[in-house]
């Protein structure tokens, strides 16, 4: 179902306290279809059996169910983790071999978008610079695979910033269809959400703590929504409060509001990054996607 | 399938050597294994150092060194890993307080903020 030409699409990312233990990839892809979403979203190294080259009976079955549940694949998200060779940089030949890689999974497996996220070298996460060249080089293969490779713009990185300034030169200065970006809105959030439940973890040894990030106004989107090709509606919490379903961290009326005006077209792809639980996601998703399709009705 | 938490209430077994231990990678997405720094087990409060716990994923069997300078091994999100400890003695029949704390280094957050550590611990019991 389309509103103003964007649609409403779930990342399986969102299952990620349940996928495995709770829940098969089945039964994802089930829940997604059951809550009248269109497009779906994976993660290439979560999702994909024997990533990065699932055995053919997989692919087979992919399609099929795909079929089945009259759902579109819409972006892949993929890693180019340049650290993952110990204390040396990443390669430009390492850094290409793994887009190349992703590209063509992303295309057998019939997705648009190819999310990358790339290895950061500062603290304001700018990303390792091997991406330009490396993305460069792979211009053609993207383009070859009618695939558009589309980093993202994550919390806690905003959107007047030069990580953003750098996407946006590199697709001024090739000129090329193949690259875009996707808006995570997490991004927009009015405040911090604790998340609870799931493993105990920390970031690193406790030398440093992670940054303090303003709040991004909805306005900035604007400025880069020409660019924007994928949207990962990201959420936390969607509450039930005098019978009502109420956000309080992303400001959904905003959002909307500007994509309908702009005639955005895309998927919004909600990404549940809330408290762990057993059935959690499945009712959140719910909850954020009747919020969604409810304030798209009264806009 | 999996239990949700890191540490599986399966795979704790005495084995010729040692004990096992099966744990589940607590993240979102699998990883090549060189981005594993190695996990820390200890039962009822006796250390094993990460250097001294073998990893078997799958049908691939590692050292800590092996795992971290693999070009091409992978730990996927929906398949588990023994740890394989030793201990001249095996563990008596019955209730253990085990204990894991896995190190892995993401490429995505400052360096300063890293490795990303996951830390555990659970009461099992072991019956053989």
């Amino acid at each position: 179902m389309t509103n103003g030409g964007y649609a409403y699409g779930v990342s399986l990312y969102s299952y990620t306290s349940e996928f495995g233990s709770t829940l098969t990839l089945d039964d994802c892809i089930e829940d997604v279809a059951d809550m009248g979403a269109t497009g779906l979203e994976i993660l290439g190294e979560a999702h994909v059996e024997g990533y990065p080259d699932p055995p053919t009976a997989w692919v087979d079955s992919w399609f099929a169910r795909l079929d089945r549940l009259s759902l579109t694949p819409t972006c892949l998200g993929s890693w180019v983790d340049t650290r993952r060779f110990g204390s040396r940089p990443m390669s430009l030949e390492e850094a290409r071999a793994q887009l190349e890689t992703d590209i063509r999974l992303a295309a057998r497996l019939g997705f648009r978008y190819l999310r990358p996220k790339l290895g950061v070298v500062t603290a304001d996460l700018q990303p390792d610079p091997v991406w330009v060249p490396a993305t460069e080089q792979v211009l053609d293969l993207a383009a070859d695979k009618n695939v558009v490779i589309c980093p993202e713009i994550h919390w806690p990185s905003v959107i007047k910033s030069k990580v953003v300034d750098d996407y946006l030169a590199f697709i001024d200065r090739t000129g090329t269809a193949h690259f875009g970006l996707l808006m995570d809105t997490g991004v927009f959030q009015n405040r911090g959400h604790g998340r609870r439940g799931g493993t105990r973890s920390r970031l690193g040894d406790g030398r440093s703590a992670p940054p303090d990030v303003p709040q991004v106004p909805v306005a900035d989107l604007e400025d880069i929504l020409d660019h924007v090709v994928h949207i990962q509606a990201k959420f936390y919490e969607i509450e039930d409060r005098d019978g009502r379903l109420h956000d309080d961290y992303i400001p959904w009326a905003e959002i909307l509001d500007l994509l309908h005006r702009r005639g955005w077209q895309g998927h919004l792809s909600s990404e549940y990054e809330g408290d762990y639980g057993v059935g959690r996601a499945a009712d959140q998703l719910r909850r954020q996607h009747a919020l969604l399709r409810i304030l798209a009705a009264s806009g | 399938m999996l239990d949700v938490p890191m540490i599986q209430t399966r795979g704790f077994h005495n084995r010729a050597g040692g004990f096992d231990v099966r744990v589940r990678l607590p993240y979102y997405r699998g990883l090549w294994t060189s981005l594993i720094e190695g996990a820390t087990v200890s039962v009822d409060g006796e250390r094993h150092a990460a250097d001294t716990v073998e990893w078997t994923i799958g049908d691939r069997d590692f050292t800590l060194a092996e795992l971290t300078s693999s070009r091409d091994a992978r730990w996927p999100v929906d398949v588990p890993a023994t740890l394989h400890v030793s201990r001249k003695e095996p563990l008596a029949i019955g209730l253990h307080d085990v204990e894991v704390e896995l190190r892995v280094r993401m490429s995505y957050i400052p360096e300063e903020l890293q490795p990303t550590i996951w830390s555990e611990e659970r009461r099992l019991v072991i019956t053989r």
